[in-house]
């Protein structure tokens, strides 16, 4: 994924997760994030269906 | 008294001080001497405890002389990370956010060290909330790694006090914490051995969290027969820990037999060896070939899944992590480092989806190790794909290429943190420049008996583990 998002679209996003962001602050954040979007992107790409995911850690 | 001492090995100093060959008081003292002579430069301390210490070993020697020793670390100095709640004594989590914090009662594992007769020495310096495996804090200053002191390289992170400490005998022993690999990398850097027990084995009650499915705590010491001490005090299981197991806690010392012959042990290629620095990849070859010839049988082993591990712990430690801080994110933006709290904002940017992935490629993670330790006893691969950098640098150029240097530290160590399994780091050589080279050893769930067994026969037959730094 090579997606570039707008300062606008990232605000938008960080006032879901509960965060008023300035747009100078998305700003320098951006190249961050979409580092962090891309590699999660790796994520959507796996064949997971099937896949319990870990939830107990294995606690006996 | 020896000039030795300063090195002694827990069980030795343990040994000593119940036979009455050294007093507590001798061995605080000495260590507080030390810490002051060279801390100021190492910088591996938030907090010195020193009147406190100098009481618990004064008690310590009376309950000596009556007859009445508290277990087996009578007497013995340790130090903790500051993010191991101790009761009175501040405990910062090297932030400024925590500076003042206090906490009323200890954390359960360093109320188990007490009750086994360890007299905490002090707080040991920290990457700010445990985020970031090079050590560096821009609140209380970098600690500098002791084997290189005069070019100011990294001491490896999050526990970075504890690797110091240890390395440089400020401390004889240690507690880190690791969520990515923050007791290994340290470990690894600094030349001392570092101890992630299985998830669940210890306690994290009383500990500050980073993130919580992630994080283990472990022992830092010199010598895999001093982790085994150490983790045979504090594991076992806690009421107070939800992820804590009921499973009995062996005698670890006891399984220190200094026998390897037939050993399975599987040494780890592609992502692990080929993306270390040709000298490290040497090193780790070399101790593949100590354990064979110490009688151990020796193949070799490829892991596909671990490839995801990046995306996934990022996906799992980046939620959990803000989840935690959100509060003091929207509060108190200002009292982060701005590099940590740049990495805690990208959270907020990671979907709950992705979060669920990231748990399900632990599973894979999991299940393919599993399936290696199938046939084999422990594993081995790399701690580090490189030694410490210098304070100031960002990139390098690993075995298969160049790379970011926090990515590059914490590759090779967190994919067991995802998988939960116990993993060890022992020095097993020096590069050119004279800075250390860790392995680490890696096996079953709640199997850490073998893992020190074969930690501590490596270490029979090797010397690394006793090189020292020289101090300025």
């Amino acid at each position: 994924m090579n997606e570039v998002f707008d300062i606008e679209t990232l605000r938008g996003a960080a006032r879901v997760s509960g965060f008023g962001w300035t747009a100078e602050e998305l700003q320098t954040l951006r190249p961050a994030i979409e580092a962090a979007l891309r590699l999660l992107a790796t994520l959507d790409a796996l064949p997971l269906g099937a896949v319990e995911p870990t939830t107990q850690y294995r606690i006996l | 008294m020896s000039t030795d001492l300063p090195f002694a090995s827990v069980t030795d100093l343990a040994r000593m001080i119940a036979r009455k060959e050294v007093s507590p008081v001798e061995v605080v003292r000495l260590h507080l001497e030390r810490i002051a002579a060279h801390d100021g430069t190492l910088r591996a301390y938030i907090t010195v405890c020193a009147d406190a210490a100098l009481d618990a070993a004064r008690t310590a020697e009376a309950a000596l002389v009556a007859g009445r020793p508290a277990g087996p670390l009578h007497g013995v100095p340790i130090a903790l990370k500051d993010l191991y709640d101790t009761a009175g004594v501040a405990t910062t989590a090297g932030s400024k956010i925590l500076a003042d914090r206090v906490p009323e009662a200890d954390a359960t594992v360093v109320r188990r060290l007490r009750e086994a007769g360890a007299i905490v020495l002090g707080k040991l310096h920290m990457v700010e909330f445990a985020y970031g495996p090079e050590g560096l804090n821009a609140h209380y200053g970098a600690p500098r790694n002791p084997w290189d002191a005069a070019v100011e390289r990294m001491p490896g992170g999050s526990s970075s006090g504890s690797g110091v400490a240890v390395a440089a005998g400020l401390a004889p022993a240690a507690l880190g914490s690791d969520t990515g690999g923050s007791i290994r990398i340290p470990a690894s850097l600094c030349g001392i051995t570092g101890l992630k027990p299985t998830y669940g084995r210890v306690s994290r009650a009383g500990v500050l969290p980073l993130a919580w499915s992630m994080d283990h705590v472990g022992p830092m010491t010199r010598t895999a027969a001093d982790s085994a001490l150490l983790l045979r005090v504090m594991a076992g299981y806690d009421p107070a820990d939800a992820s804590s197991s009921v499973l009995p806690v062996p005698d670890y010392l006891a399984a220190l037999s200094g026998d390897v012959k037939g050993l399975r042990v599987g040494l780890l290629r592609g992502f692990f060896l080929e993306s270390a620095t040709p000298e490290v990849r040497a090193a780790v070859e070399h101790a593949a070939k100590a354990l064979e010839s110490a009688g151990a049988i020796v193949d070799e082993v490829a892991l596909p899944a671990v490839a995801h591990v990046a995306a996934a712990s990022y996906a799992v430690v980046a939620s959990e992590a803000l989840a935690y801080h959100t509060g003091w994110l929207k509060t108190r933006p200002d009292d982060y480092d701005p590099e940590v709290r740049k990495r805690l904002q990208l959270g907020a940017f990671v979907t709950g989806a992705h979060y669920v992935r990231g748990q399900q490629v632990r599973a894979l993670v999991r299940d393919e190790i599993d399936a290696a330790l199938a046939r084999r006893d422990v594993l081995l691969a790399p701690a580090t794909p490189m030694t410490a950098p210098r304070l100031d640098e960002r990139q390098t150029t690993l075995g298969d290429g160049p790379s970011d240097v926090r990515a590059a530290l914490i590759r090779l160590t967190r994919p067991f943190n995802c998988s939960g399994h116990p993993a060890c780091a022992v020095p097993c050589g020096l590069s050119a420049q004279g800075l250390p080279i860790g392995m680490q050893l890696v096996g079953r769930p709640f199997d850490e008996a073998t893992v020190l067994r074969a930690a501590d026969a490596y270490q029979r037959v090797t010397d690394w583990h006793t090189r020292r730094p020289v101090l300025a």
